[in-house]
């Protein structure tokens, strides 16, 4: 067993893989897990890893790590400059690299916001039920259940590499933007109950700014005042955004008084508020590349079909056949 | 294809002892449950735990988990396994299988936890957020949300409150939120205590702090961010690394279902027994009695008079108090 050391960890960096830890929503854990969890199984897939292992998320960059063994290394996600030992390392792409090599990561100009590093032989931290993902809220998992901080070792297991440089094609990438389009679909409390057919439409059409207190428990957008369906939310509280408190699926648009949130893999399970619209599994990964201050967002409204059919669509762009050669 | 117009996938009417159903669609992998009206119907929560009791014993292809709220239950379901229609039919037929509410017997433990009232911890939480957040928050007058909590309901004192407090058992009706944390219920109506929560939120509280929001009790399982007013510190309720042979089975206390009573004490006598609990000499009284609905329901007719005339005055208290 090798392992690689954090030199600087950037603004947050955490050990994640791509599912996280879901089914324990009763004992109130949210799965946590990548971010952008398509972004890992791609860098995974690059560097021959099973596509569900345990990698490094970044968050906006100013990040860099040395090796202590050779492994196969690739970085997928936000657009921005990465080094392998001073040489540039394209994007989407997988190379080799010895002991002592430092991966280093410059602070992404965007379009996205966070970078997945998965080196071959994966991040072999423990698990914990059943996953090695990092629950921030929760302070559990990953590495020693906390973000990295420099000095920081990590243990990588034995790879089985071949060593192969390989990119995927520009056309299995996902279009990364500052405007982005989320598929969601309507509710669970949305109309007729909750909202009016007004408020829908205008959460339909409305471009919504990102706002900077975002992270892995929520991305907020900015305040708005609906109509609401109902004068207020009763013996739940006086805003009609209250509810008596319920479970929260993930990706859940919960509006917060006037504030809408989409709650992230590390949010809170359970909450008083009402959640207008839930994005769909496909769509996701969309969350980990908003980028407080600047990003905007409109949502697309799907149905169960489309959303399946979406989610199907992504996954089927990451095989092993749809890797090329890099130069 | 043309996107669903409304978020509700189906309704059923109250009848036969149960409330009325709405099935509500939560993305494309989860359905939401509201069961009755939204009010603070402890029976609604019973019939959640019976649903959720019955779905695990017969459960159908493709369901991943369920989790159960106040008065609703999200089940999370693998759409290419089975559809949302046919989860409703399944849920549909195990709704009607189950006996009327006031029949129902639910598994559930009594756990007794010592608390010492207005301890230095929530103190501090209430001083540091006055000094850091917000100064003027009429919910921390006094440096403490006590005498807030006093105020709001119309009792003539603390203890007066802490009395309301150590009168019941607290129904836990779900965990959530955060690991671990049990959202309880006063199971006797005349004890019924109720604070908004703080605005904004606290970025601080102890491990094993107690709070109030809304009618709802939490004991925070570790130190975190917060929004319900402090009032006392118990033991812990959550340890992953298992120190206590309590959670050796499950870092989780704390089940749906669980009732917990308080017991007055010191606030040195709980900080020893805090070390006890680390130090795996502290033994948590815990006793297995399920609970009789019907009973509880005859209960409730009969003090039904009394819960109201304190309800009316707490109302009276409230549309005086400054809300946060």
């Amino acid at each position: 067993m090798s392992g690689l050391e954090i030199l600087e960890p950037g603004i947050q960096a955490t050990v994640q893989d791509p599912t996280g830890r879901p089914g324990m929503l009763r004992q109130g854990f949210f799965p946590s897990g990548a971010m952008d969890y398509f972004a890992l199984q791609a860098a995974n897939l690059l560097v021959g890893n099973p596509r569900e292992a345990a990698g490094i998320e970044v968050t906006l960059g100013g990040f860099a790590m040395r090796l202590q063994g050779d492994a196969t290394i690739a970085v997928c996600g936000a657009e921005g400059q990465v080094t392998l030992d001073g040489e540039p390392l394209p994007p989407w792409s997988s190379r080799r690299a010895g002991a002592g090599a430092e991966l280093r990561i410059a602070i992404s100009p965007g379009p996205g916001f966070r970078f997945y590093v998965a080196v071959s032989g994966a991040i072999d931290v423990p698990e914990l039920f059943g996953s090695r993902a990092t629950y921030t809220m929760g302070g559990l998992g990953g590495y020693q259940g906390r973000a990295l901080t420099a000095g920081d070792e990590l243990p990588v297991g034995t790879g089985a590499s071949d060593g192969r440089a390989r990119r995927l094609p520009d056309a299995a990438r996902p279009a990364y933007g500052r405007e982005w389009e989320i598929e969601v679909m309507r509710g669970p409390q949305a109309t007729p109950d909750y909202l009016t057919e007004r408020d829908m439409e205008e959460f339909l059409s409305r471009s919504w700014a990102v706002d900077r207190n975002s992270d892995r428990t929520g991305v907020r957008l900015e305040s708005h005042r609906f109509e609401w369906a109902r004068k207020s939310g009763g013996v739940a509280g006086g805003h009609p955004s209250n509810i008596l408190d319920n479970p929260y699926p993930v990706g859940a648009v919960n509006i917060n008084g006037d504030l809408p949130v989409l709650l992230g893999p590390d949010g809170p399970t359970a909450g008083g508020f009402i959640v207008a619209a839930t994005v769909v599994r496909g769509a996701l990964w969309k969350l980990g590349q908003l980028r407080p201050i600047g990003d905007h967002v409109r949502f697309r409204e799907v149905t169960l079909e489309e959303s399946i059919a979406l989610e199907r669509e992504l996954s089927a762009r990451l095989t092993d056949d749809a890797l090329e050669p890099a130069g | 294809m043309s996107a669903t117009p409304s978020s509700v996938l189906e309704r059923a009417q109250a009848a036969g002892g149960h409330p009325a159903i709405t099935y509500r669609q939560a993305g494309d992998r989860s359905l939401l449950i509201e069961y009755g009206e939204m009010e603070l119907d402890l029976t609604l929560n019973f019939f959640v735990l019976a649903v959720d009791a019955a779905l695990s014993e017969r459960p159908v292809d493709g369901l991943l988990e369920s989790a159960p709220g106040f008065r609703s239950m999200l089940v999370r379901y693998d759409p290419r396994v089975v559809s949302p229609a046919e989860l409703v039919e399944h849920l549909a037929r195990l709704h009607d299988s189950l006996p009327a509410e006031q029949e129902i017997e639910i598994p559930s433990r009594v756990i007794e936890l010592p608390i010492a009232f207005d301890d230095s911890q929530s103190r501090a939480a209430v001083e540091r957020y006055i000094r850091s957040i917000r100064k003027d928050a009429p919910n921390c007058e006094g440096a403490n949300n006590i005498d807030y909590i006093v105020r709001y309901n119309g009792f003539n004192d603390r203890e007066e409150f802490y009395a309301a407090v150590l009168a019941t058992e607290h129904w836990t009706g779900f965990i959530g939120f955060f690991p671990g944390l049990p959202f309880m219920f006063p199971v006797d109506p005349r004890h019924t205590v109720v604070a908004p929560k703080y605005n904004p939120t606290r970025t601080w509280t102890a491990e094993g702090a107690v709070g109030l929001g809304g009618p709802c009790y939490a004991i925070y399982p570790v130190e975190s961010a917060g929004g319900y007013q402090l009032f006392g510190r118990s033991l812990p309720v959550y340890d992953l690394q298992a120190r206590n042979e309590v959670f050796r089975e499950n870092p989780l206390l704390l089940r749906p279902g669980d009732r917990v009573r308080f017991r007055r004490t010191t606030e040195e006598e709980l900080l020893s027994a805090f070390e006890d609990v680390r130090a795996d000499r502290y033994r948590y009284r815990i006793e297995e009695h399920a609970f009789d609905v019907g009973a509880y329901l005859e209960l409730r007719e009969q003090v039904r008079e009394e819960a109201d005339e304190r309800r009316r005055r707490r109302e009276e208290a409230s549309a005086e108090a400054e809300i946060p």
